[in-house]
């Protein structure tokens, strides 16, 4: 192929589109290798937080394997569906991150939880997300995560004992709520006591429960043994035979239900009504303008540049200094300069010598001679003061025209 | 790879199966399917362009307001034929800008549509009517090879060098025939009986009735038996320097030509006059350095080394070294020679520069000032009526006094002045040759 092609060929031959080519290789592997070697890095930590299968730093696998042994089934649940569809009167529903939960998906959470009779821990609800999941409660300023005792009545964490809790702070006025494990006067632990489901019709059920926990910390793998974690994780999990453990996630079909319900089903009526012939036929449509935009685009070659002469007119100079007269009404340069000019083009009529063209004594005389009979202050019109005005201007050079007309026909 | 207007069409109009009996996939499938392999295979059945061989014949120089014809050769050395659009570029100023009504013409002067059968070759013809003087150096030759159904196209380029030179038009030369004639009745070599003048002895002859009687030479005619009569020629084989100023001042436009262009033609016909009367012309382009210098050419060569040293000259947007032109003339002129100066009469580059260093070219040589006048200003000196005409008018006289003080000044260092619009400056400056010739100033 190379061999044959034309010396005057300005394609690139494939080493020149190698060389050309292989700087933005590197590069791009540069930055593919910087990314894969950087995610693999930085993921060792967030990687599966609060997951009951990872058993990193932040996974809760240690926690999930206790419970299991300690004979409560633990489910992972993926999506709000499955979590809402597990809730029940002997099921505990952890939610592991509820602020990314959207206002839908907290109302239908909690429409789903609220007659359950089950529990419901809450891992850092924040402000985003309480109002809807606990209501009558709110959330005061965060605090960093440490140490706390218990300082209340809730037998689970009088026999836990010391754990480390912190993160969100909650406020309530609501009766029958176990507030624990105070920092700076407010709870980092709050449970709530929810009404009786009205189908409550067994001895062994408790009224359901929403506990609030702070932070997510004591459910780490890696912190799961300090202090009295544990005791208070089994404890609060492991109330009910089975625990669900829901891990909301961006990627939830149900995250986008809801809200702005309205626009979306009358784009999908208009979607609906019109026959499909004609949204076939438009994106036909669009492929042909596609294809004509290819056509049009391609150019016959590069434009051809060139370097322009500069474009001065020669008489650029004059005009400025006109506009500069202009401007500055300058009557007396302008009359003077053609006045002078008069004088020059008369003294040569009148074979008075260049030299003496300007002197009154020299050109008057010889003026008055060849114009006997005119009426005119020559003295004046010649050498006399700038006019007053615009049009004294005007009418001087009409009047040193029509003496240089009177000269020429004498 | 490039498409046709024809893909797009047969796309659209794809809209109305698929709209009527198919509004599916398989209805998209169906019409876009085919297509994309009509493409396909146009794509492969067109001729390669980078086989394509190129070769360039034709004219190398042009005079400026003339037609250059520029043959391209095109080889298809492939085995199947070449059905083409070609695109032969070249700088814009090779053809008269487009006229708003039809911008396409300039496009068309440089694209041919050609078809070449397989092992064949054709000679394409590109006609270049360049708008400035200098080199015109051709672009890349752009090829757009179409396959058989004229769906998609090959494209590439070739460079193809050729240079075509551009050279001033030399429009003075008609004036160059009544200056000759004039030339010969210096000469004394007319037909007409007139007596020839000049300063230098020729030879004798023998006394014809209605020669002048002052020249007959009587120690001759003591000698022989007859009246004898000197005659005169003008001086032969003197030099001439022509100095042009390259510099800001040349820039400007009068009229829509630049000084420069009015210097060279001026130029030319002082150059073809005075090498018939037996003169040597050198040149020299000067701003800050030298720009062009035609040095030593004998008679039959020195005008097209003129004007091919004109060519490519543009004026420079920089003040002009006049001291530095000053030393170059005189290195250049070593002996005795008519330094012709064209530059312009404005005060302050005459008075700062050419002034200080007149004194010492006087000194040797005989100078010759040539200047370019623009009629515009004597437009705007004429003008009257309204107060912007009036102050314009004062701006005109002023300039106009201006330049006349500066020739006088000129003229004090016994300087030779011509100060003329375009058009009259090239017949001007060699009736100044010319009268110089006869008073023996040379």
């Amino acid at each position: 192929m190379t061999s044959s092609t034309s010396p005057t060929s300005l394609a690139p031959t494939p080493r020149q589109i190698w060389n050309r080519g292989r700087g933005l290789l590197v590069a791009f592997l540069i930055l593919l290798t910087a990314g894969i070697t950087m995610a693999a890095l930085r993921s060792g930590d967030q990687h599966g937080r609060l997951d009951p299968r990872s058993a990193d730093r932040y996974g809760s696998r240690a926690a999930a394997e206790l419970l299991k042994s300690s004979g409560v089934s633990v489910d992972v649940a993926g999506t709000l569906d499955e979590a809402t569809a597990a809730v029940g009167p002997d099921t505990t529903l952890l939610v592991t991150d509820p602020d990314l939960l959207t206002p839908h998906q907290q109302r239908t959470l909690h429409a789903a939880t609220a007659p359950s009779g089950g529990r419901t821990v809450l891992l850092g609800a924040g402000a985003p997300s309480i109002s809807e999941l606990a209501p009558g409660v709110r959330t005061d300023l965060p605090a960093p995560v440490g140490v706390l005792s218990p300082e209340c009545s809730l037998p689970a964490a009088q026999r836990a004992g010391k754990v480390e809790l912190g993160g969100e702070r909650y406020v309530t006025r609501l009766a029958g709520a176990d507030a624990c494990y105070r920092n700076d006067g407010a709870p980092t632990l709050l449970r709530i006591e929810r009404p009786a489901p009205a189908a409550d019709n067994g001895s062994g059920t408790e009224p359901g429960d929403t506990v609030l926990l702070g932070s997510p910390d004591l459910l780490y793998n890696d912190l799961l043994d300090e202090q009295g974690n544990a005791s208070l994780a089994l404890q609060l999990l492991g109330s009910r035979p089975h625990l669900v453990w829901y891990l909301p996630s961006l990627s939830d079909a149900s995250a986008t239900e809801g809200g702005d319900g309205g626009g979306n089903s009358g784009e999908s009526r208009f979607l609906e009504l019109i026959p499909s012939g004609w949204l076939w036929g438009a994106f036909q449509l669009f492929l042909a303008a596609v294809l004509a935009a290819v056509w049009r685009a391609r150019r016959l070659g590069p434009l051809v540049s060139e370097r322009l002469p500069v474009a001065i007119r020669a008489s650029e100079s004059a005009e400025g200094r006109a506009r500069l007269y202009r401007k500055a009404n300058a009557r007396d340069r302008a009359a003077t300069v053609l006045r002078s000019a008069a004088r020059d083009r008369l003294a040569s009529l009148l074979a008075v010598p260049p030299t003496e063209a300007h002197r009154p004594d020299a050109l008057l005389p010889a003026l008055s001679a060849r114009l006997p009979t005119t009426e005119r202050d020559l003295s004046d019109l010649l050498f006399g003061p700038t006019p007053s005005d615009d049009a004294a201007l005007i009418s001087l050079v009409d009047q040193l025209d029509a003496l240089e007309r009177e000269v020429r026909t004498s | 790879m490039a498409l046709t207007g024809r893909t797009a069409l047969l796309a659209a109009l794809g809209t109305l199966p698929i709209g009527f009996l198919a509004p599916s996939w398989v209805g998209l499938l169906a019409v876009n399917a085919p297509l994309a392999l009509a493409i396909l295979y146009d794509y492969a059945l067109a001729a390669p362009v980078r086989k394509l061989r190129f070769t360039r014949s034709g004219d190398t120089s042009v005079r400026l307001g003339d037609e250059a014809e520029v043959h391209l050769t095109v080889t298809n050395t492939s085995s199947r034929p070449l059905r083409a659009q070609l695109r032969d570029a070249w700088p814009p100023s090779s053809w008269p800008a487009p006229a708003q009504q039809a911008p396409q013409a300039h496009q068309a002067s440089s694209r041919h549509k050609t078809t070449v059968p397989a092992g064949e070759r054709r000679r394409i013809t590109t006609l270049l009517r360049p708008t400035r003087r200098g080199d015109r150096h051709a672009a890349r030759v752009t090829v757009r090879s179409f396959g058989p159904l004229g769906l998609a196209a090959r494209q590439g380029s070739h460079d193809v060098p050729w240079t075509v030179r551009v050279l001033p038009s030399f429009a003075s030369r008609k004036h160059l025939p009544s200056k000759l004639a004039r030339l010969r009745e210096l000469d004394g070599r007319t037909s007409v009986l007139t007596r020839g003048e000049g300063t230098e002895f020729d030879s004798l002859r023998d006394y014809v009735p209605g020669d002048d009687t002052r020249s007959i030479d009587w120690r001759a005619t003591a000698r022989q038996s007859g009246l004898a009569v000197r005659t005169w020629r003008p001086e032969r084989d003197r030099h001439i320097l022509v100095v042009l100023d390259t510099g800001r001042t040349s820039a400007g436009r009068v009229g829509d030509v630049p000084r420069l262009d009015a210097a060279m033609d001026a130029t030319l016909l002082l150059t073809a006059l005075a090498t018939r009367a037996g003169d040597r012309v050198d040149l020299l382009a000067y701003d800050r350095r030298i720009r062009a210098h035609v040095q030593g050419r004998s008679a039959s060569d020195v005008l097209p080394a003129m004007v091919n040293a004109f060519a490519p000259l543009e004026p420079a947007l920089i003040e002009t070294d006049a001291r530095g032109l000053g030393a170059a003339t005189l290195g250049h002129a070593r002996r005795r020679s008519l330094v012709v100066l064209l530059t312009s009469l404005e005060a302050a580059p005459v008075e700062e520069g050419l002034l200080p260093v007149l004194p010492r070219l006087t000194q040797r040589h005989t100078v010759l000032v040539a200047s370019v006048a623009d009629p515009y200003i004597e437009e705007m000196s004429a003008g009257r009526g309204t107060v912007d005409a009036v102050y314009g008018a004062a701006a005109g006289a002023q300039a106009q006094s201006q330049r006349r003080r500066t020739a006088e000044q000129l003229q004090r260092h016994g300087v030779t002045v011509v100060d003329t619009v375009p058009d009259k400056l090239a017949p001007a400056l060699a009736d100044a040759y010319l009268a110089l010739k006869a008073a023996g100033r040379l």
